[in-house]
């Protein structure tokens, strides 16, 4: 062991209260009284280590003061990413510091030109919050969350990504609170205060888990800290000043229910500081002798007021070594290199010490790798994920990934600079391509000065540089208001027409999502309401099926915007419920609790949601309207058309009810006993519908128009964009749907006629299986679903059946679901959103159906992949598969969860569910989301070290590089170019130094196939 | 903390005739942005016993003040020599440079100016009544003497008691006899090394 105290490191005497190296190892920064103010200073590593680079005078020591507190700093820490400082002081503030990086050295001013900051760090949060003197600050593992504590009795927990928000206050000490450490898997938070207590609190919901009081009942007098800590393996935590039989001890407290049996003894006054080296050591195998594995084990620093340092191995029963005498006054902290050989200890009395072990010393240092295995065999979790730090002592092989590396690094530096819209000045000090030099010539005359009201010069001053603070990278993960701003407009615009409730008890993200069971028994008395009368409801409106279900195909937003008002004013008299159709669904359900209260009889018609109205709703005597068109339903069933039992179909189908009973009391024409029905449309007077908003374009119906002679045909009108075009049908048109591309409708005798954008029929009518439920077109696709519950999908370009008679018996099978939602993509492919929160897709090339979104999804909940998301973009993915599972706020779900799930299960949990997200953007074929999904993945991979799956993707996205005739590789997968996916992965994959061969592999590969 | 830090002071043209305007060229860097202007004063003393011959010879209000760096140049008149004690004409002097935020200063810059006739028979016979236009005044700006101020730069702040650098005397009661020392702050860093302490392990 070598021992050193750098004169050179002080505060002018004053005293040193904290130390803190860097996690990278080559800097460190102590904090304490400064000249009338609180001062931390970061300092150069390596003079301390290299007595060459002590004796140059081109190293510099002293790299950057701050005199910025206005009182004592009690303590300095670096974040776990070494990213930032945070210190806290008798101001009461805490600070939280980052490096600038768009400025070069400069020099205090008026410091006669000797101290040179060398870096610049300057304060981008100051945290105010404490009422007293903070004594100490704590990252938590991940740098997710800071803790500070102070006189003022509490404990704040700050959330580190989102500074200054304070994520909890932990209330509970009766005395001052001087140290805080964290529990290295993140599940506990430890606090000693001079309340003779040490109390642990839970991070899960930031409660007290114990407090530990009997070692310090004897304990008088107080310290300046009491800086406790938790070793590296989680299992002990190690108290400051604690008492036993009289003697200050340090207390040892068993993680396994809060033991207190062992303590470090022999410390003649109490013990201020407690610091476990960061590593886990195991004995070293000597040559000859017996290698039996010896059990793991940690070392322990611990500092009293009695000016010594012992440090401590947990396999010892007496002390590594105890330094007698090392200062004049108590020791105030210490900090462990993050190798754990060396150690650097402050004191009141203004001066540091530096002390060097050797592995034979202390034993050999477990991999993080083995560190990680312990946590995980321990607590199933592991937080040891490869840090930067460690990275850059990992050897560069590929001159490739050098550049990569170097290019990365300058984009880093650059990249505030370049941001700052070009005036912001990087080293050089150019403003606005003027170099500082010229501007500082003519400044003078260029420098705006006015004269204000009483005269006076004020001049403007001419801005140089901006500052690049507060960038915490935070915008994305305010994901919470985020994704709802988006989703929002992106809902209530285009897909909150298709998201009306069919079933009310469907989750839809406007309202809290319901267990489908209760709508379920909830409509029941809808049906018996309307089996009792049969009447009530003949109005049925049954605009609510083709709009709904048909304007939604297009993914573009705003498309449907305005087709509420077209409707409400096209409406006619026999139609009365028709202005529910289209509002957002939180609108509708105002306007429908409102309607409601002003027409109780067409309760039922707006597919009510509150089940206990329905029955009020029963109208006593009948509107002669209502009765006469009841009678026309039961006319209508007469001619022969099919009614579904609308007992399989909750709430969605009263409006059919009538039409069904009827059907059974006449038992005329129960013709199709399939299980399976869907809601179909009734036959209307006239009916409009958006198609949409821009291009505007809409499709209206009138039925039943006399042509002289007793004739009657049905007139299509189509209009679009100024444009009409009009054609008349024989039979009545029940619904209609159009894309861009195409215009449909579906007329009485399951006829199915399809024109041109222009209005030229393009097929002859196409004889549906059994009577239209829903029709919807999407580009040239046509989808049609029958209320037999079959599914066709065609293209009408190239007159090809896409899905043939599909049933959706497998997917609706068993209790009350019913289809809730249906789209159809871009390319054809069918999605069926179900009530129960599943949806799926057609595969016509699987010819079968696959889950692609489930709102019940676990694995959705507790994945968490938040680290691996690009920083910009992230949720404006937009595509069919995020209009399918909708912007629940999962993120939200996932940071709650943070801590709560052990690491390995999330891990596992994430990974599946990126994985079934890259499969289900894949079976949508949507390649935005396809590639969104994939690099996110491929992301998550990186970042948690996962080297088969990545070695996988990338073997597939780059193929075989000499062609072969046997290989079945595809070169692009959903439209996109494998190879030009794998150019976007190399550089994610070259952010971990850990693949380094893979990225040349691919790297090399990919060079190759472009020299071909 | 304070939310204006002073980057540099550049004195111009210097040294200069007597009669010549002062010229500053200040770069100073804000934290936040600040709700009003700051107010920046040069202050000539005109003799290191009393403060009644402090001549300002200008204020000057800046603003607005974003975060960021800026700079701006502060000229003002020379000093009136009327106002001037005659035998404190010739000799070391000092100028001050000083910057408000709401009426509290936080920030004073002191420079030593040496005045001087530039011709060796006045300066070896200097006359009776100094004969200001055959002065030059010569700026010491390698050595600014720095002294800061805590200040409260929120209103809603209780306000801190403004307390004075303790090492730094510089003001107007500096004597003239002191010559200019060292910077204010740390002492340089003197390599020091101490003889290691090699231990051996228990």
């Amino acid at each position: 062991m070598k021992l050193l105290k750098p004169t050179w490191v002080n505060h002018n005497g004053k005293p040193i209260f904290s130390v803190d190296i860097h996690p990278d190892g080559t800097k460190f920064a102590t904090g304490g009284q400064g000249q009338d103010s609180g001062k931390v200073v970061i300092w150069n590593m390596s003079p301390v280590l290299q007595e060459d680079d002590e004796k140059d005078e081109n190293v510099p020591k002293m790299l950057c003061q701050m005199d910025n507190h206005l009182a004592c700093v009690n303590c300095v820490r670096w974040s776990n990413g070494g990213m930032y400082l945070a210190s806290g002081g008798d101001d009461k503030l805490i600070m939280v510091w980052k490096r600038a990086t768009y400025i070069g050295p400069s020099t205090v001013f008026g410091s006669g030109g000797k101290l040179a900051n060398v870096e610049q760090w300057r304060c981008v949060s100051i945290l105010r919050s404490h009422s007293g003197d903070v004594m100490d600050v704590a990252w938590s593992p991940h740098d997710a969350w800071l803790a500070s504590c102070s006189v003022d009795n509490t404990v704040v927990i700050w959330n580190a990504v989102k500074f200054p928000e304070i994520l909890a206050t932990l209330r509970g000490h009766s005395g001052l609170v001087k140290g805080l450490t964290w529990d290295p898997v993140g599940k506990y938070i430890a606090s000693q205060a001079d309340d003779r207590s040490l109390k642990v609190w839970r991070t899960l919901d930031w409660q007290l888990e114990t407090s530990i009081t009997k070692p310090f009942d004897e304990c008088g007098g107080t310290t300046h800290v009491l800086r406790l800590s938790w070793s590296p393996d989680g299992h002990y935590l190690v108290s400051a000043h604690a008492m036993n039989n009289s003697g200050p001890t340090a207390q040892i407290i068993e993680r396994e229910g809060w033991k207190t049996n062992m303590d470090f003894v022999g410390h003649r006054k109490a013990v201020t500081v407690v610091k476990f080296n960061p590593k886990i050591f195991k004995k070293k195998q000597k040559n000859g002798s017996s290698a039996k594995p010896s059990c793991p084990y940690c070392c322990c620093a611990v500092g009293s007021k009695d000016r010594s340092l012992s440090v401590w191995l947990t396999c010892l029963k007496r002390p590594l070594v105890v330094i007698h005498e090392l200062f004049d006054k108590s020791i105030m902290d210490i900090s462990w290199t993050l190798n754990g050989l060396g150690i650097l200890v402050c004191s009141m009395d203004g001066s540091v010490a530096f002390l060097d072990f050797s592995q034979d010393e202390l034993g050999d240092p477990l991999s993080e790798e083995e560190k990680s295995r312990i946590h995980q065999s321990t607590y199933g979790k592991s937080l040891a994920i490869m840090t930067e730090a460690q990275l850059s002592t990992a050897v560069i092989e590929n001159p490739e990934m050098l550049q990569y590396q170097r290019r990365q690094q300058q984009l880093d530096r650059q990249g505030p600079a370049a941001r700052d819209t070009g005036s912001a000045s990087s080293v050089a000090g150019v403003v606005n391509g003027e170099s500082l030099e010229d501007i500082r010539k003519n400044l003078l005359k260029k420098q705006v000065e006015t004269r204000t009201a009483d005269g006076r010069r004020r001049i403007t001053p001419l801005c140089i540089a901006q500052l690049d603070t507060g960038d915490f990278s935070t915008a994305f993960f305010n994901s919470i208001p985020l994704s709802g701003s988006l989703a929002g407009p992106m809902l209530s615009s285009h897909s909150g027409p298709q998201l009306l409730p069919l079933d009310p008890g469907m989750p839809i993200p406007f309202s809290s999502s319901k267990p489908s069971t209760e709508p379920a028994a909830g409509t029941r008395p809808v049906g018996d309401a309307a089996s009792k009368d049969g009447v009530n409801t003949a109005t049925a409106p049954t605009t609510p099926s083709p709009s709904v279900l048909t304007t939604p195909s297009k993914i573009e937003p705003m498309k449907a915007f305005d087709s509420r008002f077209t409707e409400r004013s096209k409406a006619t008299p026999g139609t009365p419920a028709l202005a529910s159709t289209t509002p957002t669904a939180t609108e509708r359900l105002r306007e429908q609790s409102l309607v409601k209260e002003l027409r109780p009889r067409d309760v039922l018609e707006s597919s009510s949601d509150s089940d206990e109205k329905a029955p009020a709703a029963k109208p006593s005597s009948l509107p002669k309207r209502k009765l006469e068109l009841e009678g026309e339903a039961v006319e209508k069933k007469k001619k022969g058309r099919p009614r579904k039992d609308a007992r399989l179909l909750p709430m969605s189908l009263s409006m059919q009810s009538p039409a069904a009973l009827t059907a059974e009391k006449d038992t005329v024409c129960v013709s199709v006993p399939a299980p399976l029905k869907l809601p179909m449309p009734g036959p209307q007077r006239a009916f409009t519908l958006q198609v949409s908003s821009d291009p505007s374009m809409y499709i209206e119906v009138e039925n039943e128009v006399t042509a002289g002679g007793g004739l009657k045909l049905s007139r299509l009108k189509c209009s679009r964009e100024g444009k009409e075009w009009e054609t008349v049908l024989p039979g009545r048109i029940l619904t209609a749907a159009g894309s861009g591309d195409v215009v449909c409708v579906a007329c009485e005798k399951r006829m199915l006629s399809v024109f041109s954008a222009c209005g030229r029929r393009l097929l002859p009518p196409i004889l549906l299986p059994s009577p239209i439920s829903t029709l919807h077109c999407t580009g040239p696709y046509v989808m049609a679903l029958t209320a037999a519950a079959t599914l066709s999908v065609w293209d009408v370009h190239r007159q090809e059946v896409v899905v043939k008679e599909e049933s959706l018996h497998s997917i609706l099978a068993g209790s009350n679901m019913t289809v809730s939602q249906v789209l159809l993509t871009q390319h054809g492919i069918p999605v069926m959103n179900l009530s129960d929160g599943k949806a799926y897709c057609f595969s016509p090339s699987l010819s079968a159906w696959n889950l692609v979104s489930d709102k019940q999804d676990s694995l959705a909940q507790c994945a968490d992949f938040r680290s691996s998301l690009p920083p910009q973009d992230a949720m404006l993915c937009s595509g069919p598969l995020a209009i399918v599972q909708g912007r629940a706020s999962t993120s939200g779900r996932q940071a709650a969860r943070l801590f709560s799930v052990p690491h390995v299960v999330q891990q596992e949990t994430t990974l599946a569910y990126l994985e079934s997200q890259v499969a289900a953007a894949l079976t949508l074929r949507s390649s935005h989301e396809y590639r969104h999904w994939l690099l996110l993945y491929a992301r998550y991979l990186v970042n948690e070290g996962f080297e088969y799956r990545l070695r996988e993707i990338c073997k597939d996205l780059l193929g075989p590089v000499h062609t072969s005739t046997g290989s079945q590789w595809e070169s692009t997968v959903v439209g996109l170019r494998k190879r030009d996916l794998l150019k976007e992965l190399l550089p994610v994959i070259g952010q971990n130094l850990r693949f380094q061969r893979l990225f040349t592999e691919c790297q090399e590969q990919l060079d190759l196939l472009r020299d071909k | 903390m304070a939310k204006v830090s002073v980057l540099n002071v550049a004195v111009l043209e210097n040294p200069s005739p007597f009669h010549s305007p002062f010229r500053f060229e200040i770069s100073f860097e804000c934290n936040e942005a600040l709700a009003d202007d700051l107010e920046w004063k040069i202050i000539y003393v005109g003799s290191a016993e009393s403060e009644e011959f402090d001549q300002i010879l200008d204020s000057v209000l800046v603003g607005p003040v974003p975060a960021g760096r800026h700079m701006f140049v502060f000229q003002a008149d020379a000093p009136n020599p009327s106002l001037i004690p005659e035998t404190d004409a010739v000799g070391v002097t000092v100028v001050l440079i000083t910057c408000t935020y709401h009426g509290q200063e936080f920030i004073r810059v002191g420079y030593y100016v040496n005045n001087e006739y530039l011709s060796p028979e006045l300066r070896e016979n200097p006359p009776l009544k100094p004969d200001f236009s055959q002065l030059q005044r010569n700026i010491l700006a390698s050595n600014p003497r720095v002294t800061r101020f805590h200040i409260n730069w929120d209103n809603n702040m209780d306000r801190l008691e403004a307390r004075e650098n303790q090492d730094s005397s510089l003001g107007c009661g500096l004597p003239l006899s002191c010559t200019p020392i060292k910077g204010l702050g740390l002492p340089s860093c003197i390599p020091g090394l101490l003889p290691e302490n090699s231990m051996d392990c228990i």
